[in-house]
């Protein structure tokens, strides 16, 4: 599945739909969502308050560790380690965990792509933050989805449904009390999307 | 009375001081002097004939002026809610292109405008609004929302209202609304293509048109005394004044001024205020205290009301 290979807003006057295409596309970019969706379906109902958005997900990849990301060198004498990173993209992640586990004091950036720790046992924490997790796209993907839904839906819409299982993605907002139709056809949308979407 | 046009400036802060002086000596009025840097922008009020003067000595000092219509105009930019959704596009994008022209532009988030059903405003709300000289309403991209459901905001409100939204409709269409302005509907990036830009100033015109017509009608029936000389004879009475840090602390409005010192320290002086003819503020305006914040809010009243006009 290629990313956004089928994007669709729908809305019952032709210009509304534009306005809200972009709406969709500007929100995507800002949260950087477009690798993360697969596939998208956005269904306006504004006389009858309802918003209706299904998505297919990509695979986004698995749990960052600290070896994919960096190379660590443990120098027992001087007590400390040197993490010398690779990717750029994930040392907020890594400060954070390395921050709460060794204190802001023991840590030092002697330059972009060098973090220095002190530590007393370099060579056992070496071996620990070997494996350690960085970063969990998996968990970020889920937050950042809702905050998606939250940004694109009409602000008055605050009565919710969302359903984020697999690789799917079901929301469906409103004004008014939620029917069970529109979850229904929420679901219903989301299977034709499945099988290849409309173009 | 001679008539007072409204310039913008725009130069280099070396020497700007003669042009205030010439400025002064001609009878006009400094609204607003903003620097930025080694850059000034001065907004001004300058006697009709004597324009040509000024422009001279603008040129001298190799500095820009140019119309600025909506000097002397404050409007209530509303949008639904403070949230993420009207800012910081698109409302504060149509805040910041009115103050191109010399607004001064304040933005009201309603505390319940959000929805179709639901939204609604609040006392509090529609007198802080109305304490303004013209409303800029921003709404969304749905029709069906900006013809049958919104215009509830607009009961109570007193002052010229200015709708903006996506479709495009005629003014006709919203009930309740001076003026519609389309293209303008939600969006989650800055307005900066050219038809985003065409309908920003569409905008602008047509709040300038309003404010034309507020002025034309107040001309049939003068205010007492002009906001800009209340506004100078402040300046100089009340030095206080000159330490307040908000932005613009003597607010000019078509009829009257904010003045941004808290009411309960300052009201005597302000109301007690003289001028060079021997009258005092009071006899020529109502002193109240505002909706925003502690603030005073000076109305001045007609000629016809107080029976003279200095």
């Amino acid at each position: 599945m290629d990313s956004l290979e089928t994007f669709i807003v729908e809305s019952a006057i032709a210009s509304e739909q534009e306005f809200y295409r972009k709406i969709v596309e500007d929100n995507i970019a800002s949260l950087k969502l477009a690798l993360a969706i697969g596939r998208i379906r956005v269904v306006l109902r504004p006389e009858d308050s309802l918003f209706q958005m299904v998505m297919i997900l990509r695979d986004i990849g698995t749990k960052v560790t600290m070896s994919d990301i960096a190379d660590i060198e443990a120098k027992p004498v001087a007590g400390e380690m040197i993490i010398s990173i690779k990717k750029e993209q994930y040392i907020p992640e890594l400060l954070g965990k390395l921050w709460e586990r060794y204190g802001k004091a023991n840590i030092s950036q002697p330059d972009r792509w060098t973090v220095a720790i002190s530590t007393d046992r370099p060579e056992e924490e070496a071996a620990f933050l070997q494996e350690m997790m960085v970063a969990d796209p998996k968990h970020k993907l889920h937050e950042n989805l809702v905050d998606f839904a939250i940004r694109v839906t009409p602000e008055g819409f605050r009565v919710r449904y969302h359903l984020y299982k697999g690789n799917s993605f079901i929301f469906v907002a409103s004004e008014e009390a939620l029917k069970h139709e529109w979850i229904e056809e929420a679901g219903a949308m989301l299977k034709e999307l499945r099988e290849g979407g409309r173009k | 009375m001679p008539v007072l046009l409204p310039y913008l400036y725009t130069g280099g802060v070396y020497k700007h001081g003669l042009l205030i002086e010439l400025l002064e000596d001609l009878g006009g009025y400094v609204i607003q002097k903003v620097v930025t840097g080694t850059e000034v922008n001065l907004i001004m009020l300058i006697p009709e004939r004597d324009v040509d003067i000024l422009k001279k000595q603008s040129d001298e000092l190799l500095g820009v002026m140019i119309e600025a219509p909506l000097t002397g105009v404050e409007i209530a930019v509303v949008s639904p809610t403070l949230a993420s959704h009207h800012l910081p596009h698109s409302a504060c994008d149509v805040a910041e292109y009115l103050r191109h022209p010399g607004a001064n532009t304040n933005m009201i988030g309603l505390a319940r405008g959000m929805g179709r059903r639901v939204s609604l405003s609040m006392d509090y709300e529609r007198r802080l609004v109305n304490e303004h000289d013209i409303a800029v309403f921003t709404f969304g991209s749905f029709s069906d929302c900006i013809i049958n459901k919104k215009p509830k905001l607009f009961e109570g409100i007193e002052i010229p209202i200015v709708v903006t939204g996506g479709p495009d409709l005629k003014t006709e269409e919203v009930p309740g609304a001076d003026l519609y302005v389309g293209n303008l509907g939600r969006t989650s990036h800055r307005l900066r293509k050219t038809e985003e830009i065409d309908a920003l100033n569409k905008l602008n015109e047509g709040v300038g048109n309003i404010a034309d017509n507020i002025r034309k009608q107040q001309a049939k029936d003068p205010l007492a005394v002009i906001p800009a000389r209340a506004m100078k004879e402040i300046e100089n009475q009340v030095p206080e004044i000159h330490s307040v840090l908000s932005p613009a602390p003597l607010t000019l409005q078509l009829n009257g001024v904010r003045v941004k010192l808290p009411y309960d320290e300052f009201h005597k002086k302000i109301e007690s205020l003289e001028f060079d003819e021997g009258v005092i503020l009071s006899e020529l305006a109502n002193i109240s205290r505002s909706t925003m914040k502690n603030y005073i809010l000076i109305k001045i009243k007609s000629k016809s009301d107080v029976g003279f006009a200095i």
